[in-house]
């Protein structure tokens, strides 16, 4: 007498399956597949096939995965098409806010001369090398244009602190323009700390400004990686810090390291010495190859197999020190997994696709001169104009973010119609770097079975994936990452 | 087990009685109001004229001349500030508000558009457009300043405009309240419905949606109505693109928590807008009891999948609340998960709770728990309770 | 080093043959040929890769571009759908659900 249905009764009466848009890599024998919102489940080489032939029954817990993962769906299903709709927006959602962060090169002064640095170094001693007020107030003009809810300002240099009344004059200025436009303003410094003196100090607490600085591990590494006159570039950097982080917060400055051939058999070392300083994590970067890294051949020492290593390393134990209870995050994994693992868009400029050239940050040299990135400003220096979108006092905000010099690059390196790229599952979790491809192979979009920056994505994004899927610690560490 | 219904065995009702629902009064309430109120006759003292109707726990006291009522044994824990509603002659009487309860859930209707294996309040088919009638008048007797309030069914978005009317008056009259509403959310797949519903403009008012799968076989099955999930999930959506609260629950049984990983990643992944989930413990009443082959599993069965449901919806910043669950039949690492959630007029305990040093922060036990219970409920001893909660707290 | 592979023309189009020769470009180069039933690729090697040992992979690379063709073709119309409704302007969903 039961009014009650068996499971069967819900089933579908035929197997009609109709497929939603997917992409696929094959994985030692089994296969990721990713939808278009970049979720991704792994399939058994015969599971994908009945996938890829439609045979599939009407039930199975196979095809409940694929439903519930968006791959397939029955004609009818509404739900499906809404989601994926209302993921991919939010994935893009970022674009029509362009752009967030603007750097202003106040100084090319610095009295560092570390041997790969992008930053093309001029003595201590002129003038000639700092932005001046006007030039500064036509970059405030072109910040204000951008549509962004939040905006930051970053100062860099060379040394930025070398400049400092010009920083005081921009942040001023910046925050009276903002009462009007009410935005979420935010500044920060990028800076190598040696300079850091009390009324800097006081001056960042008054304005909430952030720091950023650079720490390449322990002292010996860093000062090697780092020369400068009195030998006590780490000596500086990690008292600044300390000072930093007493008198604006343990929230209010961050670091960022730089690898060498040095750093790479001293991931341990160096992970150690973030958390000696009370880092909570660590950016394992890759070595780029720009500015001073490529005159002086640091970069041709870099071997992507050992940075792999490096990485690997490196996050293996970064997850033995939050198994112990440290709370320790790796960045550049961190950007990853909220790809993989949400819907949102990190924003970081170079792992975005749309690539974050000009649309996601943009520099003012100190000289008025408008670049796409950090990296493009670099490669005019070394004679290259390709990256230069125009100058503060001759071009409007309409002629940079319109010009050709901008626009080529990003339609050009867009993945999704950029070849290999279109058709890789992966892609949901990468991004376009023109401004490298460019660098290295001579095209915006690159060859990529011949790019580094294709094989090092590729081989991380493997290694997250496998960690996420066969450790359950990491993976609940990872979707704390993700979820932050 | 507090009653929630009796007979009085003695009334004395010579009109019909003008009104059903009746909020109750004693000597401390105030003067002035009388619209509606119910005197709750104690003690010896004479009881005051001008009520329309008496309320006695005593037959010996119930005043000359007067209408009244003698609540029967199980309602003798009635007192002022409840409010009841009392069939016309004065022998039905059901509680519709316990002011010493910390959330009340107003019945709207039985009437439902799913059939769930273990319903806990069976859907009927007839006309109960009354209890609609009861709340609205419910709603007017109670003080400004009630905090919260729950409106349940069956399915309430039956009522269509006629919810939405009452749930403007409950923003209006009740202004401080937290506003729950339960409800399959398939009705606000239509746009236009949810439109009205976010025009309440209460910002206190939230709605709990149960899901029970990550795609609709599983979630169909379980409310017995095919094409459930495709609707609710667009209600879901729906609700989220007008920017209303939303609460997810999943009731977590035989047949869903297999499956509650996937749930959870679903709802991180599709429905992330969403206010908080609730992960529920079986109540065995209703249709559960009858499908208890089907529904009834034992907790610790399941440990593996709620450890990890919640730390693929937490972990991602989405509020998680395990709600029913005993305490020793969790991992220590879910106890900040738990809420004390049982209402209180169901809460009971087994014998072993009695040594148990964590029993006030427990939920405790639903009353219909005598039917089914599992047999691993043990008492948390005062060193083992003292343990910190494990990383997975945020 | 060279290594010859044919496919039938009929089921592996020109586009999916190039695709597949695209990924291995670092390892050799593949000119392509079609005459007739068949398309006639030669795989010369770049550097000293050992060609013979990934025509397997380069045939099982193939079979998957055919494969994503169809997917591409047949996910088409939907995928163009989604995108116009993510970029559009108004809510989500049309107010009477997609379809």
């Amino acid at each position: 007498m039961s009014k009650f249905k068996e499971a069967e009764a819900f089933l579908p009466d035929e197997a009609e399956w109709e497929l939603l848009p997917f992409r696929f890599e094959r994985l030692n024998g089994r296969v990721l597949v990713t939808n278009m919102a970049g979720e991704h489940l792994l399939l058994g080489a015969d599971e994908f096939d009945r996938l890829a032939h439609k045979q599939l029954p009407v039930d199975s817990s196979l095809v409940r995965r694929l439903r519930a993962k968006h791959v397939i769906r029955r004609p009818g299903d509404h739900a499906p098409t809404t989601l994926l709709t209302l993921k991919t927006r939010t994935r893009y959602k970022r674009l029509a806010h362009s752009t967030g962060l603007h750097i202003f090169v106040v100084s090319l002064r610095c009295e560092h001369s570390c041997p790969y640095c992008q930053v093309s170094r001029q003595s201590r001693d002129t003038d000639r090398y700092d932005m001046s007020l006007e030039t500064a107030e036509r970059g405030l003009d072109m910040v204000f244009r951008s549509p962004s809810p939040a905006i930051k300002i970053e100062f860099q240099g060379g040394e930025p602190l070398l400049n400092f009344g010009l920083i005081e004059e921009v942040v001023q200025r910046a925050k009276r323009r903002n009462r009007e436009h009410q935005r979420n303003l935010g500044f920060v410094i990028a800076t190598n700390l040696a300079l850091l003196s009390d009324e800097v100090l006081d001056f960042c607490a008054r304005h909430d400004i952030y720091i950023s600085t650079s720490l390449d591990g322990p002292a010996d590494l860093h000062n090697k990686n780092r020369p400068r006159p009195g030998r006590d570039s780490w000596e500086k950097a990690v008292e600044g810090i300390r000072r930093v982080r007493e008198a604006l917060g343990v929230d209010h400055v961050s670091a960022l390291m730089t690898t060498t051939r040095a750093s790479l058999d001293r991931v341990r070392e160096i992970v150690d010495c973030y958390l000696e300083q009370g880092l909570g994590g660590i950016f394992l970067r890759p070595l780029s190859p720009y500015g001073f890294a490529v005159k002086t051949k640091s970069y041709s020492a870099y071997d992507a197999e050992r940075w792999m290593d490096f990485y690997r390393e490196g996050l293996a134990y970064i997850l033995e020190l939050n198994r112990q209870g440290v709370e320790m995050t790796e960045y550049l994994s961190s950007v990853i997994l909220k790809k993989m693992l949400t819907n949102r868009e990190p924003g970081y400029v170079d792992l975005t696709s749309p690539a974050g050239i000009g649309i996601g940050a943009i520099v003012y040299n100190y000289d008025g001169a408008v670049f796409a990135s950090d990296e493009g400003r670099m490669l005019a220096e070394m004679g290259d104009d390709t990256f230069r979108l125009g100058h503060l006092a001759t071009d409007s905000y309409e002629d940079i973010m319109t010009s050709e010099a901008l626009l080529a690059p990003l339609e050009e390196s867009f993945a999704p119609s950029a070849p290999m790229c279109s058709d890789c599952a992966f892609e949901p979790f990468c991004g376009s770097d023109p401004v490298y491809h460019y660098a290295t192979s001579g095209d915006f979009v690159g060859r990529k079975p011949e790019s580094d920056f294709c094989r090092r994505n590729t081989a991380i994004f493997k290694h997250l994936l496998d960690l996420y899927e066969n450790d359950p610690f990491a993976r609940s560490v990872f979707l704390g990452w993700a979820g932050r | 087990m507090i009653a929630l219904r009796g007979r009085s065995a003695a009334f004395s009702v010579d009109e019909p009685l003008g009104r059903a629902v009746w909020m109750i009064a004693d000597r401390r309430s105030p003067a002035p109001r009388r619209q509606g109120m119910a005197f709750l006759v104690e003690g010896d003292a004479e009881p005051p004229g001008g009520f329309d109707l008496y309320l006695v726990k005593d037959v010996e006291r119930a005043p000359e001349g007067k209408p009244w009522i003698a609540l029967p044994p199980l309602l003798q824990h009635l007192s002022a500030g409840d409010v009841i509603s009392a069939s016309e002659t004065g022998e039905h009487l059901r509680v519709l508000w316990r002011h010493r309860s910390p959330m009340n859930s107003v019945l709207l209707t039985e009437r439902c558009d799913h059939y769930c294996l273990m319903c806990s309040q069976p859907p009927k088919e007839r006309e109960d457009d009354w209890l609609l009638d009861n709340a609205r008048e419910l709603i007017r007797l109670l003080p400004r300043s009630t905090p919260g309030i729950g409106f349940t069914g069956g399915e309430p978005t039956i009522y269509g405009d006629r919810l939405i009317e009452l749930l403007g008056l409950c923003r209006n009259l009740l202004p401080h309240a937290g506003v729950h509403v339960l409800s399959n959310g398939r009705r606000f797949a239509d746009f236009g419905f949810a439109s009205s519903w976010a025009a309440v403009r209460n910002p206190r008012m939230m709605v709990g949606i149960p899901l029970y799968g990550a795609e609709p076989t599983l979630h169909d099955y379980v409310v017995q109505a095919a094409g459930a999930f495709d609707e609710t999930v667009r209600g879901i959506v729906n609700l989220g693109e007008v920017r209303q609260r939303i609460e997810i629950r999943v009731v977590v049984h035989k047949q869903t928590a297999p499956a509650l990983p996937e749930i959870a990643e679903f709802i991180a992944r599709n429905l992330p807008f969403v206010e908080q989930v609730a992960l529920m413990g079986l109540e065995m009443i209703g249709f559960a009891r009858a499908n208890m082959d089907d529904v009834w599993i034992d907790p610790t069965e399941y440990g593996a999948e709620l450890n990890e449901a919640v730390s693929l919806l937490a972990r991602r910043r989405i509020k998680t609340m395990i709600y029913n669950h005993q305490l020793c039949l969790i991992d220590r690492e879910l106890w900040p998960f738990t809420v004390r959630s049982i209402s209180d007029w169901k809460n009971e305990y087994h014998p072993e709770c009695v040594e148990c040093s964590v029993r006030d922060r427990c939920g405790g036990f639903f009353f219909s728990a005598k039917y089914k219970v599992s047999d691993k409920i043990k008492a948390i001893p005062a060193d083992e309770a003292a343990l910190q909660p494990a990383l997975l707290d945020i | 080093m060279t290594a010859e592979v044919e496919f039938d023309a009929a089921s592996h189009s020109v586009d999916a043959i190039q695709r597949a020769a695209y990924r291995f470009s670092d390892r050799f180069s593949v000119e392509l040929s079609t005459g007739g039933d068949v398309h006639r690729c030669l795989l010369t090697a770049v550097g000293d890769t050992d060609v013979d040992a990934l025509v397997p992979d380069f045939r099982t690379e193939v079979l998957d571009q055919v494969l994503r063709e169809r997917i591409r073709a047949e996910t088409e119309p939907i995928r163009t759908m989604i995108l116009a409704h993510a970029f559009s302007r108004t809510g989500v969903v049309d107010q009477q659900g997609l379809s």
